[in-house]
């Protein structure tokens, strides 16, 4: 896997790279700023771009308006936004922004290096990983919004699968987090798209699609 | 014979809304009887020319009903009997002097009236200029709101902008330190597999970073959000409204960025209030409009929930201000305003305006 890096905070680019490299993750190229990213993006032709929300020279939204665009140039590119906060419209809008793999991570995950690999190879391969606060955030607008139905139906035990799920999480990945076995991870997913009324489907990405679609984040 | 065209036929006519037509006729009437009483005058052999009385005559009802209208229609509402006066006398005293000059000049009479008229609209004038320019003292105390005013929002202005460059500061300086160590942590963790007791220990240590890191995260996050000094108003009321706990429709009309002050005084009544929608009328839903209209925001949250909403009173004094209150604080410092309305089974609106410059 061959990524590159844009993130103007020396300190944060240099800590990411050498954690990469322990891990035996090539780093090809790093940027500072927006324009960085396309060119690198160009020039290397990464599997995944790791970008910071917010970088020069407007240190507002730049990271993700620059993801978007270099993924309007390369459909294929994966693209994993660290921030230091959660803002479920940038999901959407990053979800909505093509087929590639997405990611949205709170930057203190990379300290969860496993996880944080782990999220990382997911979304190199066209999965998705996201935050499970950008996740709960989901979970709470849509179940405050709703007025019969939907996630009310829902076991607990279901909602959490139904969590992890949106996170972008595999069966074998749920079972471990849920401690159970992959057999009760699958009866709970069957059981939630039924009751949501969902497509059935065993393709894992598009799996995560309808359940981010119907938690109102991107499109099915 | 003298005066055969009397302004009252035509003054009962004037309703107003033709006013020029009738003033047109007027003149056209008295030209007419003008004209009439010069060809009789040649007709009876000339001799002396008395038609020019007449035409005095005529002149001066046109003249009245001209000024009449104007004084009524045209005049500043506040200085109009001063005005009126100012013309009255002007007339009455051209009248004289032509009066003076037609009956063939000789000792200048009209001086005495014209001083008469001039010491009564002098006296006129002083009593007005008494009344309605401001004295010395309150001249000073207008200058002095004035100054108030704009130090007050220029001093709110530098406050809105230095809490922004805090949550900078604290996102790209403490927060990026901890994620930082947490990260440096997370490395030492994975190193030391062999010893599990000492990384039970490091993942404590990245545990305590990563809570301070979610403290600061909030508190940046109260002190503006992020999506607001990201993208503006606008955006971030749409945010609100997708996270809320109820149906919000947004309706915002704003093409440029306001002033910090504004628009963060107007992300928190949107906040506040589609909070408390979402706790008071749970099966509501909300309307959100956000419109600038002559330099002044104006924010409106409307629900159709129960109504019946009753403000809290006041927080007392030294006591930190909290939700409707608070609101109406933050609001008036901005010398704008918080309405609520909330009747009985209609729903309940908070409305709030907020100047956005001087």
């Amino acid at each position: 896997m061959r990524v590159v890096i844009a993130e103007d905070n020396a300190l944060l680019r240099e800590g990411l790279v050498a954690l990469l490299r322990e891990r035996e993750i090539e780093v090809a190229a790093q940027a500072e700023d927006g324009d960085g990213l396309l060119r690198i993006v160009e020039g290397h032709r990464p599997d995944l771009a790791i970008v910071d929300v917010r970088l020069p020279p407007t240190f507002t939204d730049e990271g993700v308006r620059a993801a978007i665009e270099a993924r309007r140039r390369h459909p294929e590119l994966a693209i994993l936004i660290l921030s230091q906060y959660v803002e479920p419209v940038y999901t959407s809008e990053l979800l909505a922004s093509g087929e590639g793999g997405i990611g949205y991570l709170l930057k203190e995950r990379v300290g969860e290096v496993r996880t944080f690999v782990d999220a990382l190879e997911r979304v190199a391969g066209g999965g998705t990983a996201l935050d499970r606060e950008v996740v709960a955030e989901l979970v709470r607008s849509r179940r405050a919004g709703e007025r019969d139905g939907g996630l009310a139906g829902l076991t607990p035990r279901e909602r959490e699968a139904l969590g992890l799920m949106a996170e972008g999480k595999t069966n074998a990945a749920i079972a471990r987090a849920m401690v159970v076995t992959p057999g009760a991870v699958e009866k709970h997913v069957s059981n939630i798209f039924a009751k949501l009324d969902l497509p059935a489907t065993d393709d894992d990405h598009r799996r995560v699609l309808a359940v981010l679609a119907f938690l109102g984040a991107g499109e099915a | 014979m003298i005066f055969p065209a009397m302004p009252s036929t035509t003054d009962a006519r004037d309703d107003g809304d033709d006013y020029e037509v009738t003033l047109a006729l007027h003149a056209a009437l008295a030209g007419f009887v003008g004209l009439l009483v010069t060809i009789v005058w040649a007709a009876t052999g000339a001799g002396r020319f008395w038609p020019v009385w007449v035409w005095f005559g005529l002149i001066v009802t046109v003249v009245v009903h001209a000024l009449g209208r104007h004084g009524v229609d045209v005049l500043e509402q506040r200085m109009r009997p001063l005005a009126f006066h100012v013309e009255v006398t002007v007339f009455v005293v051209a009248a004289e002097l032509v009066i003076w000059a037609l009956s063939g000049g000789g000792y200048f009479w009209p001086i005495w009236p014209i001083t008469a008229f001039g010491a009564l609209l002098g006296v006129h004038a002083l009593i007005v200029n008494r009344r309605l320019l401001p004295s010395l003292r309150e001249r000073e105390l207008t200058e002095r709101v004035d100054v108030l005013t704009r130090t007050r929002r220029g001093a709110l202005d530098v406050q809105a902008a230095e809490l922004r460059r805090i949550e900078r500061d604290l996102h790209d300086g403490a927060q990026a330190r901890l994620v930082a160590l947490s990260m440096q942590l997370g490395r030492a963790e994975e190193r030391l597999e062999d010893r599990p007791e000492v990384a039970e220990l490091v993942r404590r240590a990245r545990g305590e970073a990563g809570a301070a890191i979610k403290e600061l995260r909030d508190l940046a996050r109260g002190i503006a959000p992020p999506v607001l000094a990201d993208r503006g108003l606008v955006a971030a009321v749409e945010a609100l409204g997708q996270r809320s706990a109820v149906p919000v429709d947004v309706d915002a009309r704003i093409a440029r960025r306001l002033p910090p002050v504004v628009e963060t005084a107007a992300y928190f009544v949107v906040a506040e209030a589609l909070t408390n929608v979402a706790k008071h009328a749970p099966t509501a839903s909300a309307r959100v409009t956000l419109a600038e209209r002559d330099d002044t925001l104006v924010v409106e949250v409307a629900d159709d929930g129960p109504g019946g909403a009753e403000e809290t009173p006041r927080a007392d004094a030294g006591a930190s201000p909290t939700g409707l209150a608070g609101l109406r604080s933050r609001v008036e410092a901005l010398d704008g305003q918080l309405r609520v309305t909330s009747p009985e089974g209609v729903g309940t609106a908070i409305r709030a305006e907020l100047p956005c410059g001087l």
